[in-house]
């Protein structure tokens, strides 16, 4: 009997999990992204960006909001640990990808590396937000440009959008946030995520 | 009441503790590694039966160091340690290819106790070869043609990612640095990332 109410109790109050990538080139600022959303989403203080060092393996952020619970994966973006991106593709509800704005010379590179990220099918129908990172900077393009820069093509079936942010004051953070969680929630591929997991049993947490 | 000023204090001048395990299997270079952190010399070291342990005071944190012998007998030992660890420290010798597979054996044994499942991992990709040391081994070989030299084929920091399969790992922080225990190479780095990780909250 107390299984019982304590199941229903669960199903009722038990909050979605999703998880989200943070991909992006070296130096880009995806951990810096990652310790402005501890710091506003959660009682941890992030690390301030001056303590911040490049990546070599896997940063995790935990947020909690009202309904659900956001894992975010934050990998390291230099072009010899770009191969492990993808073994963290399939578990991804969501990609976000996180460019320099104020770093014109690198947009190449980060447009071929996203490019790749997009063609890869465990990838398949994930939301994808573009943020064009590090707004405080008076050089940095608007999120317009930056998406007329990279011209993206074979986006159309995919569910995107471009953002203007900086991880340092936290502008456009909020609003990134309440995008993935609404999109997510009504994606297929979240649907999909759901009945694989149930089908393999609970997925550990 | 005390201990709410206690808390206050120590995190306001917060000399932090941090109970680390330096494991690996034996002939990586934990020992050399735990004395090159904790004095900042090389040190001779012959294979370790049962553990070192040292502090070594680093930004702030305090880390208890604990370095475990590595050889297979007392492999089945580690766990002894494992309660209360906040993060792991793994050790590979990057250039034994032969025995990888069972570093990375081991390694994902390690991950699956339960006792350890809120410890962060770093992985040290140890015995990386410098330049130099590759270049003298070049001139050898041209020096004496007759007798081949191997040549110094350490694995680096992606290739060791990928032979111990780090990307399985979903739930918890990890990082890799590439070091060179006897030349102090990356180890610091690696506290750097464990102190900023441990004081961002971890796991």
């Amino acid at each position: 009997m107390f299984s019982l109410f304590y199941g229903l109790w669960k199903y009722i109050f038990s909050k979605t999990e999703f998880h989200v990538l943070i991909l992006g080139i070296d130096k880009a600022g995806k951990t810096s992204l990652l310790e402005k959303l501890k710091s506003l989403y959660s009682n941890v203080e992030g690390l301030p960006p001056d303590r911040i060092v490049p990546t070599v393996g896997l940063n995790i952020g935990r947020i909690e909001v009202p309904n659900s619970k956001l894992v975010f994966w934050d990998l390291g973006g230099q072009p010899g640990l770009r191969s492990i991106w993808e073994k963290y593709y399939e578990e991804a509800h969501a990609v976000v990808y996180v460019i320099d704005a104020a770093c014109p010379s690198r947009f190449e590179d980060s447009k071929s590396a996203l490019e790749k990220v997009l063609r890869h099918e465990d990838l398949q129908g994930a939301p994808l937000l573009i943020l064009a990172n590090k707004q405080d900077l008076s050089d940095a393009v608007s999120s317009d440009e930056l998406a007329q820069y990279l011209d993206l093509k074979k986006l159309d079936e995919r569910v995107y959008m471009f953002e203007a942010v900086s991880a340092f004051d936290g502008m456009g953070i909020k609003e990134s946030v309440e995008w993935l969680l609404e999109v997510m929630e009504r994606s297929k591929r979240t649907e999909m995520l759901r009945a694989r997991a149930g089908v393999t049993g609970p997925a550990s947490a | 009441m005390g201990i709410l000023f206690t808390r206050m204090f120590s995190s306001v001048f917060g000399n932090r503790e941090a109970r680390i395990l330096v494991l690996g299997l034996d002939n990586a270079g934990k020992t050399t590694i735990l004395y090159r952190l904790q004095m900042g010399e090389v040190v001779s070291t012959i294979p370790t039966i049962g553990f070192n342990v040292e502090t070594v005071q680093y930004n702030n944190i305090k880390f208890q160091v604990w370095d475990l012998g590595g050889q297979t007998s007392i492999r089945p030992y580690w766990r002894c340690y494992f309660p209360n660890t906040q993060a792991v420290i793994y050790v590979v010798d990057s250039s034994d290819t032969d025995r990888i597979l069972v570093a990375k054996e081991e390694f994902h044994a390690i991950l699956e106790e339960e006792e350890l499942k809120g410890a962060v991992v770093l992985v040290f990709a140890n015995k990386q070869v410098t330049i130099t040391s590759l270049v003298f081994s070049m001139i050898y070989d041209l020096e004496n043609p007759g007798i081949s030299v191997d040549l110094p084929g350490a694995l680096d920091d992606a290739a060791v990612t990928e032979a111990l399969e780090l990307h399985k790992i979903k739930n918890r922080q990890w990082a890799i640095f590439k070091t060179c225990a006897t030349k102090g190479e990356g180890l610091f780095e690696g506290l750097d990332w464990l102190s900023n990780t441990l004081k961002s909250g971890g796991g």
